[in-house]
Parts: structure tokens; C-alpha cells; sequence
């Protein structure tokens, strides 16, 4: 018993395991060439994450049990012992997830990217005039200014991306919220209601319909017990709960009732087997938060442009500091060479812009109702290739829906859209108003009152998911179905049990002529037929022969095949003579015929797929996203759901299907047949992972049904290891691990849970998977763009850097300065390569496949040699002209400038001689190498504005992709001449009549 | 996952690639398509620039620059020119001053009476001697003479003193900036004078006397025509020579040229009409 404890708790202790692990795994993403160092280990942790769900209660008697955690089921715990327990074992809540404290945060945006580079630059600043000032004391302070400066400039970048990322982090905050829980608990021989925080092992609880369980327990009895389960497994149907051990697998036994899964009707007692962490939906968060987050694809391709320019600044940093101390220039000299480097190099505006960028889409997205948690996932959805979808809430509607029906020997569709509103079967037939009747007189679920002006469909209904399926049906098809229950009164009711396996009710007819009391049941259809010896074809009550059972059960096994739940329905008018209107009837001793009934029709029921959802699956088909649906369900129903989507398309078959059509041993079909596969999890865990590998690369269409969170995870690790980007959907607490291992990680808005929330990266407000593709296209549009704000960015680099240069080689008095640089950086480029992310796409997008993790880069080689070599040296070049021309037109022609620095820079030199003869003071000379920079300055301006043109398209020529309308640009020119006129005008009469009405009120 | 060898491997793959005969991930044309390629575009960007640069060096004129609004004010500067101007003379260390004296003996070359009246005019002081075109398109120009002679105990002719250094009664030499087509002095006669900047340093300073007498700077030395046309052009000079300064004290001098075209209150600009000095006499 020991051993077996240990191995329950064995799952926890990993866990704790896991987060040390991913607290050092941070430093470790950046030495990856190391990460070998670390396999054995990583294997061992994947392994944890392997072992199912480890619990053997459900298999203890509960005399076994009572021993087990010393309790009694009728006096329950002492409170002594239960504060022991509570002391020992800690209160039954989830740990919260570590949360990384907000300095540090605020450090790493502190340190990240560029910033270190720029604090090297600041420092240098300081160094440099620490040397001055130990050689005269009465130095400039101009490198302090700079270095000051430039510190600004990282701390502003990193609070301004600290606060983007805080924004972002904060819608979040309204999300997790917790509402305190109550237990009803028997401590003591008494009955008491504690804080369900304070439950301990070994507690007798008594859970009742609308509960939600307040931590793992074994049921010890149950009254008409149901559970919604699909917070953990997937399953939407609710599922009955009894007190016998039903099956080997503690998520599927049916006496378990697991933490923070809801009890829908019936109540229950139940012995606390697990509080807190280790309960199964703790493990399981545990499990999510020993996932370590991935870096986002946009992240890795931020932090590869930030290695090649700090490369690029670093290497050539150092060769010119080498250069310039062996050209004899001074160490201070040499040194502040160094910072304006390092300054023209770094694009320091850039990842604001990103940010900027990045946060502009999220906010687009957000309208379209995808919410971004983390900013850097808007491009990860562009570049995803596999989408992992879970099935319930997210492809479809998350609600049982009537789908088919069957009477008069034929199989009729109902309409499974969103609002019902086109049902097109044929309702002339007597058999239908038959069926109707029951449908809607065998039937507990009523409307909430007061939505009269609600839709139908989207009315509230008490009542379990498949009686409110049939409820709205009737409702949109029949009108008020409380009316006709009112007129039809209910005389006697036998509500349904899981061993009956029916539900049945008498009524009074709503026919003032017809003394006969009606009996309605429906039922699993096989026990309904059981007790049917006539069936009704159109209107005709027949006997049932064999033809007819033969007909039942076909349409059984095709509606059952189809994955829906299919149900029977009968009736019987009972004779008036038998059964007089004074009738009592009595439920318990039956004294009415539950036998030899009509047989009226089935009905199936189905969760249906959004209506969206199909198209969305063919659009992510031709944008080369692989969809794979990963659910909880039944492989039928799954299979049928991908089917009806489009996961499976319609012309291919699996491995089983075509073994069905060709009458063949499923071993005997060539797989390569077969373009589908559905997978169980049963089957996925006898696989390797490279049995895993080849599923995921042979089969364009996948299914996985019946999985458990953990190979969720092990599918999305798979997909992974095709170097794939994955992006998860899902919405129940068992997704939040394989939400959070994805490359993007996406929750439902309304249907998901908070665990799931808080693992995601995004959240779909409407629960819509069509809303994944417009996610998509915002993605690849980002990227594209970003690529262009980054070449636009990146080619006046080389005009920045150039001035230097030449400054060291040949001495030219210097061309820009560094705090021009930055005004450039961090001024006048800014608002342009915002602009640039507002590009609309130049080709479809959606039709191209998404793009290679490895070989897409966001900077690639060709862009960094086109901005840097092409444009940006012809930049360089126009800028140094504006500069020749400058001096050249006050004196100094471009031959006397070579190597004049020294002299240029001396401020005691005050006769300088230009290239006519005239002499120069310094501060002349100072004026006139200020105006320098203004025209180099404005000779990068102008090509900027050229560079900024050509980005707006990398392929298609601007006057395709289409400019401002050029006549637009004269419509004002009238106007501008105008102001100007104008003013010289005004100021004519001021020169000419001083002192009059004009100049008082005119001149300012 | 890599081993070091395999990463040698890969990089003498690299380097040279015997299945794909490609030399640093390319093949020989893909290098000869690339080298041609940067040949003929930085050919291109070359010919560009040299272009431009010789469109634009044509607006620009040979005799006069095309601007000349940041010398609206034409600098002081003293000789001899010292480091952070700073004249210090020890009167029995015959070294500290070699050097002062012999950038002057070679400054003061060209001033020399027979050179001067060799190559230029004898002109009529007090006015401007302006060199009309007259239709001729930059025709040389004359200067007028400045003779060495004119320094009176600064000119170093036969001075046993060498300017006064080995004496502890340096002379300094003031000139003005050349700034062409610039008429200083508005017509009206101008000179220079020195005072010590401090109280002080006035007191320290002792008495100075100036030649030409006065600090007097002739008008007949303007306009300046430019170095190209004005060849021998001889900038006038106003020598000081302190009789008495307090040895061994730091002393501030600040000389300005008194003209009515000339500020000399531009607070950044510390040469603007001005020249500020340390003069230090040691004696033992």
C-alpha cells in the first residue's frame, strides 16, 4: 500500500522537478549548442510526462477504503484528525503558477536585445570623459550628455516594452479570478459546511446537482448522478456517476467524481481521495506549468537580427578601434570612435517599432476577436504549419443538437446550423406528429423564464443537454412547447435512470374527445424496441415484423456510425376502459403496460460543427496548414465530426475504411492507400516515437480521439520534431499543458476554463476556429512587413556608420554627429517604419505555404547585403555629396578637407586657412561642421524618404501595390502659395511702416 | 549535438565543397556572376559619385567662395603660436624660447623690407586699395607693402634680444583673420589694443608699447582678393611688447581689434575680434 501512495504522489514530486527545471531552462535556450549536456536528463523528464494518470481507488472496496485513510463513512474524519491532515498535506487549492517577480521583468527588457550594446556605448561615454577630465579638469561635458543620453534611450525602450507586455498581461488579471467554494463535509458525526480549501483526505462530502466537486473523491452512493466531465476529457455528453467500480482507467471508471468538474443533476456522497495538487486536474496544472514556454518563432527570429547587427557593430567596433590606435590616434580618440560605432550601427528605435508593430496587430486581431496574451504571438499564428484543434467547443457548437431522425422506414436531416431556422424534412407524414408529441411530452427540460426576445437556440434551458437538444427542436418546429405540455397534462412520470435506460410519462390528450390517457417513453433504441410489438408507418399503427426490425437497425448502426446518440421513442394510448380518467397511476409499482408499445421513430443527436468551420479548414488547406483534430471523444464521433468539417476530406478513406470496402483484413490494406488516420489513445501509447514521427509525416489527415493531456503533449512534441510551428486549440483544463508546450498556445473566450486561458497565448473571444484564419493572415501580413520595416531600418545604418569611417581613415572633419544619429534613430525614422506595418499584402497570402522555421528568416542574408551594401552605400554616398557641397560652398573644397582633422578639431587653432586663403576660428569652424551634419542629416532624410518608397513592396512595383494619388499631392498648392504671399506681404507692411497699425498687431 | 570535429568538417565543407566544386557556398560562376556584379555597380556608384562631386566643385568659383556667412567676424590669433596659447618665456633657460623665436624669425621672413619692396606696391595709407575687374575676369591683384621695419622693436632686425625674450620683454605679434572681400574698419581708421583681463592681472601686466605705434592697422591692406589672385598678399601685424610684467605670475591678456564693422562681444565665439593669451615671465 506504501509503495502504491508513493507512486500516486510520485507525479507531484516531478512536478516540482519541472519547474526548477525551466526556471535554469531560461539561461539554457541561450547556449544551445549545450543542450546535449542536458538530453539524459530532458529524456528522463519526458518520461514523467509520459506515465498516465496513476490512481487505484476506484478499485478499493469501501471498507478497504475507510482503512486506507482512516475515516468512517458515516461519522466521517474527527476535526482533530482533519487539522492534522490539513496541516500535513496543506489546504486543497492549486499552487498558483510561479510568476516571474515584476523587476526582474522589467530588468530583462532592461538587458535585452540591443541594450547591452547601448549601455556599452553609455559606459564608453563615461570612460571617455573620466580620461578628459583627469587630463584637464575643465573638459566638456558633451560625453556625459551622451552617455546620459543613451542610457535614456534604454531605459525609455524598456519601459515602453515593459508596459506593452504589462498591458497585455493585464487583460488577463480579470480572467483569474476565483469565486471562494463551499463543502458540505461530515467531520465529527455532523453535517457542516467548511471552505472547500480546508477538505482533507479521507472527508465524507455530499455533492448535489449544480456543485461544483469540490476535490477528487470516490463515490460512496449516488442518487441519478451526473457529472459534466469535459473540462478534463472532452466528452460534452454528461456523464452518469454510480458508486461501482466500472472500468480499470480512473478516468473512465464512473465512481470517481474529479475536482472542479461540475455535478449537473442527482446528488452524491463521496470519500475524498486526493485535495488540492495532487488531485487529477492539479497534476495536470502541474503538469502545464513544468512545460516550459517555448520561444515564440518571431522571438528567435528577433534575437538572429539582433546577433547579426550587434555582430556587425561589435566586429567592426573593435577592427576600427584596432585601426584607429594603430593610425596613432589617442585611446580617448579611439574610444569615442568606438561609441559612434556602436551608435550608428544599432537601430535603436527598432524594437520599439516591433513592439509598436506587434501591438498595432493584436489590436487588429482583437476586433476580429482573437485576444493576444503575449504580443510576439500575433506573427507565431502566420507562421504555423500544423494546427492541432481540440474537437468540442472549438470546431463545434458545444451543444447536442438533434441531427437526424428516423420513422417511416426513412432517414431525414435536420438542420444542425447555429439557428435551426431551415428545417426541410417532411412533417406532413402522421408518423411525425406522433414523434413530435413525444418529443416534446416525454421531456423534463423547460426554457428559464423570462427570454421570450432570445433566439431560440441561444435561450437557457434547465435540463441536460440532450433533453434541451430535443426541447429546442420542437420548439423551433412545433412553436410553444410549454402550451402543448400545459394542454397535454403530465398525470405520472418515471424520469430516466442508467438502468432503466428510459424515460417515461403519461398525459391527459389535449383532444376534448379522446378520454385516453397517452403514455410517452423514449430511450436507448434497442430497449425501446424491446418493448414495441407495433410500429407506426405513416400514421398506421403495424405489427413488427422482421423487415421492419432489420430497417431499425440499419438506420441504428448508420446514425450510430455517424458518431450521434441515438434515441428511440414509442407511445401507447391507453384503453379508456382500462384506464378511466380517475386513473391513479403509481410509478413505483407500475400498474400501467410498459410493454407491447408502438414503435414511432429514432432520433439522433450529434454536438454539430460550427457552420464557419468547414470553410475555415479549406482555407487553412490552401494556406499549407496541416489541421489535425486532438480530442477526448469517441473516435466515431471525432471521425464523423472531421469528416463533416473537412479534416477528412471527402474522397479520402483510412486504413479501416478501406479495409471495409474492399472486405479485407485491416493488416492486409497498403497503408500508403490511405490518406486519413484515426488514432486512439490507446493506440498512440503502445507507439514510439518514431512510430509517432512517420503517423505525422504519412497521413495529411489526422484524427486523435481519446487522448489524455499527456499525449495531447506528446502529439504536440511530435508535430514539433517535423520542425513544424504549432499552434493548440483548446478550452478545458486538460489542453492547458499541450496549450502551453505549442508553439501557440489558443483558448476559448467562452468556453474555455482558466487554466487553459492562462497557459494560452491567445484567446478566441467567440470560440470560433474561422477566427484562427484571419489570425493567420494577420500573421504572414506581419511578417512581411516586418521584414520591410527591418531592410528600411537597416539601410541608413551604413550611412550612419560611413561618416565614421572615413572619419578615422581619412580624417575629414565628421561628417554626422552622434546625437544626430540618434535624432535620425529615434526620431525622424520612427513614424515611417510604424507606417510600413500598415502595408496592405502584396500577393495572397493565404495561398502560399507557411513559412519555413529554419529558412525563412525574417533578416536573411539577401536583406541585410541589399540594405547594407546596396541602397545603404548609395544613401552614404548622397549624403557625403550633401556634405562636400556644404564645405565646398563655404571655403573648404573636398582636397583640402583630407586629413585635416587634427588642426580642424584643435581648438586653439584659430587661423585656419580654407581652400581661398580666408581664416577660420574654431567656433567658425564649428558652426560650419554643425551645418555639415544638418546636410548630411538631411541627405539621409531625403533617401529615406526614396528607401521608404521601394519597401512598400519587395516584388510588385509600387505603382501596382499603388501610392497616394499623385494629383492629390497639388490639390493644397494653391493654398501653400497663398500662406506664403501672404506673409511676405505682412511682412513688406512691417518693414515699410514701422511703428503703424500693422507691425503693433502683426509682428510677434 | 555537434562534436568538434564535425564542426571542423562542416566548415571545410564550407570553405571547399568537392561534391558541388563551391568555394564558401558558391560555385565559380556564381562567384564571377557576384564579383562582376559588385564590379559593375560600385563602378557604377563611383562614376555617380564623381559625377556629382565634379557638378557640383563647377558652382563652386575659384576666387570666392559661394558663401561667407560664418565669417562675418573675422578671429584674433597671436604669434608665436604656443600650445593652449600660452607664452611663457624663462629668461635664463635660452631653450624655453629658441623655438617661440625661431617660428618668428621665419614668420616674420616674408615682412622683410627687400622682399616687400621687391614684389609689392607702395600704397596710400588710410584708404582702401580696391582692384576693380574692370572687365577683366579675375585679374591678379596687387598687395601693398608691409615692411618688417614697421615693428619697430619687435621686428628682430638686429636685436641682440631676440623680441625681447632673453630679456624677460617678449614681444607678441596680433593678426587678423583674412576673410575676402571684407572692407574692416568700415573707412574708418582702426587699431588694436591689450589690456590685462583681470585687475589684477592689469597690475601684473606693467607697462606694453605697440608697433606700429597705437596698434594702428592700416585700411590700405583690404580687401583681401583671395589667396589664388592676391598672391603676395601681407597680412598687417601689430606687434606688443611688455616692458614690465610681474615675473613669475600667470598673466590673462586679452587683445580685441577696436573697429566699427568688427564685434568683439560674441559670447561664443572667444576669437571673434579677439584674442585672449597667458603671458608668464619667470625670473630668478
Amino acid at each position: 500500500m506504501t509503495k502504491k501512495t508513493l507512486e500516486i504522489y510520485s507525479v507531484e514530486l516531478s512536478g516540482t522537478k519541472d519547474i526548477q527545471q525551466t526556471d535554469k531552462g531560461n539561461g539554457k535556450e541561450k547556449y544551445r549548442g549545450l543542450k546535449n549536456c542536458f538530453e539524459p536528463r530532458k529524456n528522463h523528464y519526458k518520461e514523467e510526462l509520459r506515465k498516465e494518470v496513476d490512481l487505484d481507488d476506484h478499485k478499493l472496496s469501501i471498507k478497504e477504503l475507510e482503512k486506507k485513510y482512516d475515516t468512517n463513512i458515516i461519522t466521517g474524519l474527527s476535526s482533530t484528525q482533519a487539522a492534522e491532515l490539513l496541516a500535513r498535506n496543506g489546504p486543497n487549492a492549486l499552487t498558483p503558477p510561479k510568476e516571474t517577480p515584476e523587476i526582474i521583468k522589467f530588468l530583462k527588457q532592461m538587458v535585452g536585445g540591443f541594450s547591452i550594446l547601448l549601455w556599452i556605448g553609455a559606459i564608453l561615454c563615461w570612460i571617455a570623459y573620466g580620461i578628459q577630465y583627469s587630463m584637464n579638469t575643465s573638459s566638456s561635458l558633451d560625453n556625459v550628455y551622451l552617455g546620459c543620453v543613451l542610457a535614456l534611450v534604454v531605459i525609455l525602450t524598456g519601459i515602453f516594452a515593459y508596459y506593452q507586455e504589462a498591458k497585455s498581461t493585464n487583460i488577463m488579471a480579470t480572467f483569474n479570478k476565483m469565486i471562494p467554494q463551499q463543502a458540505l463535509v461530515i467531520r465529527d458525526s455532523e453535517k457542516m459546511t467548511i471552505p472547500a480549501e480546508e477538505l482533507v483526505v479521507g472527508d465524507i462530502v455530499e455533492i448535489r446537482g449544480g456543485d461544483r466537486i469540490p476535490a477528487d473523491i470516490r463515490l460512496l452512493s449516488v442518487q441519478g448522478c451526473k457529472v459534466d466531465n469535459s473540462s478534463l476529457t472532452g466528452e460534452s455528453e454528461p456523464q452518469p456517476r454510480s458508486s461501482e467500480f466500472t472500468h480499470d482507467s480512473p478516468l473512465e471508471t464512473k465512481n470517481i467524481g474529479f475536482y472542479s468538474t461540475t455535478c449537473l443533476e442527482g446528488t452524491a456522497t463521496g470519500m475524498v481521495i486526493n485535495t488540492g495538487d495532487r488531485t487529477i486536474i492539479g497534476q495536470i496544472a502541474s503538469l502545464a506549468s513544468g512545460v516550459g514556454n517555448e520561444k515564440t518563432p518571431i522571438a528567435i527570429e528577433i534575437q538572429h537580427f539582433v546577433h547579426i547587427v550587434a555582430g556587425v557593430a561589435v566586429s567592426i567596433g573593435i577592427l576600427f578601434f584596432i585601426i584607429a590606435v594603430s593610425l596613432k590616434y589617442q585611446v580617448l580618440d579611439s574610444i569615442i570612435f568606438l561609441i559612434g560605432i556602436i551608435v550608428a550601427n544599432v537601430p535603436e528605435g527598432l524594437l520599439a517599432t516591433v513592439t509598436v508593430t506587434l501591438s498595432l496587430t493584436a489590436k487588429r486581431m482583437a476586433k476580429k476577436n482573437c485576444l493576444v496574451k503575449n504580443l510576439e504571438a500575433v506573427e507565431t499564428l502566420g507562421s504555423t504549419s500544423i494546427i492541432c484543434s481540440d474537437k468540442t467547443g472549438t470546431l463545434t457548437q458545444n451543444r447536442m443538437t438533434v441531427a437526424h431522425l428516423w420513422f417511416d422506414n426513412q432517414i431525414f436531416i435536420a438542420d444542425t446550423s447555429e439557428d435551426h431556422s431551415n428545417q426541410v424534412f417532411d412533417q406532413s407524414s402522421g408518423t411525425w406528429a406522433s414523434l413530435s408529441k413525444i418529443i416534446t411530452l416525454c421531456n423534463r427540460a423547460e426554457f428559464s423564464p423570462g427570454q421570450e426576445s432570445v433566439p431560440i437556440m441561444k435561450r437557457v434551458v434547465v435540463g441536460d443537454a440532450s433533453e434541451t437538444a430535443l426541447l429546442k427542436f420542437s420548439e423551433v418546429i412545433l412553436g410553444d412547447v410549454m402550451e402543448i405540455r400545459k394542454r397535454n397534462h403530465k398525470v405520472a412520470e418515471i424520469p430516466f435512470n442508467s438502468t432503466n435506460k428510459f424515460q417515461l410519462s403519461i398525459h391527459k390528450t389535449d383532444d376534448p374527445n379522446d378520454q385516453r390517457f397517452l403514455l410517452v417513453m423514449k430511450g436507448a433504441p434497442e430497449r425501446i424496441l424491446e418493448k414495441c410489438s407495433t410500429i407506426m408507418v405513416n400514421g398506421q399503427k403495424q405489427p413488427l415484423d422482421k423487415n421492419t426490425a432489420e430497417a431499425f437497425h440499419t438506420a441504428y448502426m448508420e446514425l450510430g456510425g455517424l458518431g450521434e446518440r441515438v434515441l428511440g421513442f414509442c407511445h401507447l394510448y391507453l384503453p379508456a376502459d382500462e384506464f378511466p380518467e380517475t386513473y391513479t397511476f403509481d410509478v413505483d409499482t407500475m400498474n400501467f403496460p410498459t410493454s407491447n408499445l408502438c414503435f414511432v421513430g429514432l432520433l439522433s443527436m450529434i454536438d454539430p460543427p460550427r457552420s464557419t468551420v468547414p470553410d475555415a479548414v479549406t482555407k487553412c488547406r490552401s494556406a499549407g496548414i496541416k489541421v489535425i483534430m486532438v480530442t477526448g471523444d469517441h473516435p466515431i464521433t471525432a471521425k464523423a465530426i472531421a469528416k463533416s468539417v473537412g479534416i477528412i476530406s471527402a474522397n479520402s478513406e483510412t486504413v479501416e475504411d478501406i479495409a471495409k470496402r474492399l472486405h479485407i483484413a485491416v493488416e492486409q490494406v497498403n497503408k500508403r492507400d490511405a490518406k486519413a488516420a484515426v488514432v486512439t489513445g490507446m493506440e498512440l501509447k503502445d507507439m514510439s516515437p518514431e512510430q509517432l514521427d512517420e503517423l505525422l509525416t504519412n497521413y495529411s489527415e489526422i484524427v486523435f480521439a481519446r487522448t489524455s493531456p499527456q499525449q495531447k503533449l506528446i502529439i504536440v512534441e511530435g508535430c514539433q520534431r517535423q520542425n513544424a510551428v504549432v499552434a493548440v486549440t483548446g478550452d478545458g483544463v486538460n489542453d492547458s499543458p499541450a496549450l502551453k508546450k505549442a508553439d501557440i498556445g489558443i483558448a476559448m473566450g467562452i468556453a474555455g476554463s482558466d487554466a487553459a486561458k492562462n497557459a494560452a497565448d491567445m484567446i478566441l473571444l467567440d470560440d470560433n476556429f474561422a477566427s484562427i484564419v484571419t489570425g493567420v493572415e494577420e500573421g504572414r501580413l506581419i511578417f512581411d512587413n516586418l521584414k520591410k520595416t527591418i531592410a528600411y531600418t537597416l539601410t541608413k545604418n551604413i550611412a550612419e556608420l560611413c561618416p565614421f569611417l572615413i572619419y578615422i581613415i581619412v580624417g575629414l572633419p565628421l561628417p554626422i554627429g552622434t546625437i544626430t544619429i540618434l535624432f535620425i534613430d529615434l526620431g525622424t525614422d520612427i513614424i515611417p517604419s510604424i507606417a510600413l506595418a500598415y502595408e496592405k499584402a502584396e500577393s495572397d497570402i493565404m495561398n502560399r505555404k507557411p513559412r519555413h522555421k529554419k529558412k525563412d528568416r525574417l533578416v536573411n542574408q539577401q536583406l541585410a547585403i541589399y540594405s547594407y551594401l546596396h541602397i545603404g552605400l548609395m544613401q552614404a554616398v548622397g549624403a557625403f555629396v550633401a556634405y562636400f557641397t556644404v564645405y565646398a560652398q563655404e571655403g573648404f573644397k573636398p582636397s583640402i578637407l583630407i586629413n585635416i582633422r587634427v588642426e580642424w578639431e584643435d581648438s586653439n587653432v584659430n587661423d585656419l586657412e580654407d581652400s581661398y586663403g580666408q581664416q577660420w576660428t574654431w567656433y567658425q569652424r564649428k558652426y560650419l561642421e554643425w551645418m555639415g551634419y544638418t546636410a548630411f542629416f538631411v541627405g539621409i532624410m531625403v533617401q529615406q524618404i526614396a528607401d521608404l518608397i521601394i519597401r512598400k513592396t519587395r516584388r510588385n512595383s509600387i505603382f501596382q501595390q499603388g501610392l497616394f494619388r499623385p494629383q492629390y499631392w497639388f490639390v493644397a498648392v494653391p493654398f501653400a502659395i497663398l500662406i506664403w504671399v501672404y506673409d511676405e506681404v505682412r511682412k513688406l507692411f512691417i518693414r515699410l511702416y514701422p511703428g503703424s497699425w500693422w507691425d503693433k498687431n502683426m509682428y510677434y | 549535438k555537434k562534436s568538434c570535429g564535425q564542426v571542423v568538417e562542416e566548415w571545410k565543407e564550407f570553405v571547399w565543397n568537392p561534391r558541388t566544386h563551391q568555394f564558401m557556398g558558391r560555385t565559380g560562376t556564381s562567384w564571377a556572376f557576384i564579383l562582376l556584379f559588385y564590379l559593375v555597380f560600385y563602378g557604377f556608384l563611383t562614376a555617380m559619385f564623381t559625377l556629382t562631386m565634379w557638378v557640383m566643385l563647377q558652382t563652386v568659383s575659384d576666387h570666392t567662395p559661394k558663401y561667407q556667412d560664418r565669417l562675418a567676424t573675422p578671429g584674433l590669433m597671436i604669434r608665436p603660436k604656443t600650445e593652449n596659447l600660452d607664452v611663457i618665456v624663462n629668461v635664463s633657460d635660452s631653450e624655453s624660447w629658441d623655438q617661440h623665436v625661431q617660428k618668428l624669425n621665419k614668420f616674420l621672413e616674408p615682412y622683410n623690407d627687400s622682399i616687400q619692396a621687391q614684389k609689392n606696391d607702395v600704397c596710400r595709407p588710410g584708404r582702401y586699395y580696391e582692384q576693380p575687374d574692370n572687365g577683366v575676369l579675375n585679374y591678379p591683384k596687387r598687395a601693398c607693402q608691409f615692411n618688417r621695419t614697421q615693428l619697430g622693436d619687435c621686428s628682430g632686425i638686429g636685436d641682440p634680444t631676440h623680441y625681447g625674450y632673453s630679456t624677460g620683454q617678449p614681444c607678441v605679434f596680433i593678426k587678423m583673420n583674412r576673410v575676402i572681400n571684407f572692407y574692416a574698419g568700415a573707412n574708418q581708421s582702426m587699431n588694436v589694443t591689450c589690456v590685462g583681463k583681470r585687475d589684477e592681472d592689469a597690475e601684473n601686466l606693467g607697462n606694453f608699447v605697440m608697433f606700429p605705434a597705437n596698434g594702428n592697422i592700416d585700411l590700405m591692406y583690404f580687401p583681401y582678393y583671395g589667396k589664388k589672385f592676391h598672391v603676395n598678399y601681407t597680412q598687417p601685424l601689430v606687434a606688443v611688447k611688455f616692458l614690465n610684467v610681474t615675473p613669475n605670475v600667470e598673466v590673462n591678456v586679452e587683445c580685441r581689434v577696436n573697429a566699427a564693422n568688427i564685434a568683439t562681444d560674441d559670447e561664443r565665439d572667444k576669437f571673434a575680434g579677439r584674442v585672449a593669451f597667458k603671458l608668464r615671465v619667470n625670473k630668478t
